[in-house]
């Protein structure tokens, strides 16, 4: 059983990739942080007890099922309240833009060159555009492969597929990027 | 940098994956403060609800302790609460029984003492079916009354 300090390390070390994997995917400031807080809700409360050995990929799959659910609220919410989409369309812009405006104004080390700290902000919000531009099932796969590191048996396991669809979803998702990355110059 | 352009080799795919991913870190590193701190709240809010299952769990495990006394130790008490929720029933039926074999007794003692009165007075059974002795009785009620 994770001891409470296991817990809190662990959570601690995923919360902000989770995070910002969440903004990749619903490009929501508050919905990512919604979803990352249920997750490690749901996490504590049924897997609690688990080794600690088992948490990241158990954490996983729950922010996976959570980042779903969350889609599949929205859906039902929208065909309920279809009288209100454009007012939640220009809201949800409003926060991707707030988002990237965010991206752009990291950097604050005063040892790099004001220069080279604008084209690592630029490189990076290319980076998380061409991300988010990725087709859902290759932008998991590619992010829990090589972001938080799993192998392709606990990317499959968590994705709930095989390990050939992990692999095909990866090495196109890696094509789609090295391609539309190497059109705007940037090049790894 | 170092330029590499991932085709079909998968070890050039993983480091260009890994390359990727190692920005992105650069920019999970560097979030907001808000945000931040935000994360931080929420990571509180799910160790505070870990903590809320420890005494709870504990709580568990005293309550089954009580229970295993109060069923003689006897495991889970599956069994034996299904034994025990028959006994009040098993004492009703043997009450229900000694009643009436109390009650049959006591009919056949009385029953005894009469015959035993009879058999033992002066006048003989014969008497009571004589039609002339029974008016001589009745005729002499009268007369008490």
């Amino acid at each position: 059983m994770a001891s409470e300090r296991e817990l809190s390390d662990f959570l601690k070390s995923v919360e902000k990739r989770a995070f910002k994997r969440s903004v990749y995917h619903v490009r929501n400031d508050e919905a990512a942080l919604d979803i990352v807080q249920d997750s490690m809700m749901k996490l504590v409360e049924h897997y609690g007890h688990k080794p600690v050995e088992e948490l990241p990929m158990l954490f996983q799959r729950i922010l996976s099922n959570c980042t779903l659910d969350w889609f599949r609220r929205q859906k039902t919410r929208n065909a309920l309240f279809s009288n209100l989409s454009d007012f939640e369309t220009d809201e949800l812009d409003g926060d991707f833009d707030l988002l990237e405006a965010l991206d752009t104004s990291e950097g604050t080390t005063q040892t790099e060159s004001a220069e080279k700290l604008t084209e690592r902000a630029q490189v990076l919000h290319a980076i998380e555009q061409e991300i988010q531009e990725l087709p859902p099932r290759q932008r998991e796969a590619f992010l829990m492969r090589y972001w938080e590191d799993l192998d392709v048996a606990e990317t499959a396991a968590a994705m709930g597929c095989s390990e050939g669809s992990v692999k095909t979803h990866c090495s196109r998702a890696v094509q789609a990027l090295s391609k539309a990355l190497k059109a705007k110059g940037i090049r790894l | 940098m170092k330029h590499s352009t991932p085709h079909s080799d998968p070890f050039l795919q993983d480091r260009y994956g890994r390359a990727v991913a190692a920005r992105l870190s650069e920019a999970a590193d560097t979030l907001p403060y808000d945000i931040s701190e935000r994360l931080r709240a929420a990571r509180e809010q799910a160790l505070d609800l870990h903590r809320s299952f420890k005494p709870a769990e504990q709580a568990n495990v005293i309550a089954q302790g009580g229970a295993a006394s109060l069923s003689l130790g006897g495991g889970d008490g599956g069994l034996w609460h299904r034994l025990a929720g028959l006994v009040p029933l098993l004492l009703l039926i043997a009450g229900l029984i000694a009643v009436n074999l109390l009650d049959d007794e006591f009919l056949a003692q009385d029953l005894a003492e009469i015959d035993a009165a009879i058999l033992t007075d002066d006048l003989p059974p014969a008497a009571y079916t004589d039609p002339g002795f029974v008016q001589f009785l009745k005729s002499r009620l009268e007369q008490n009354q």
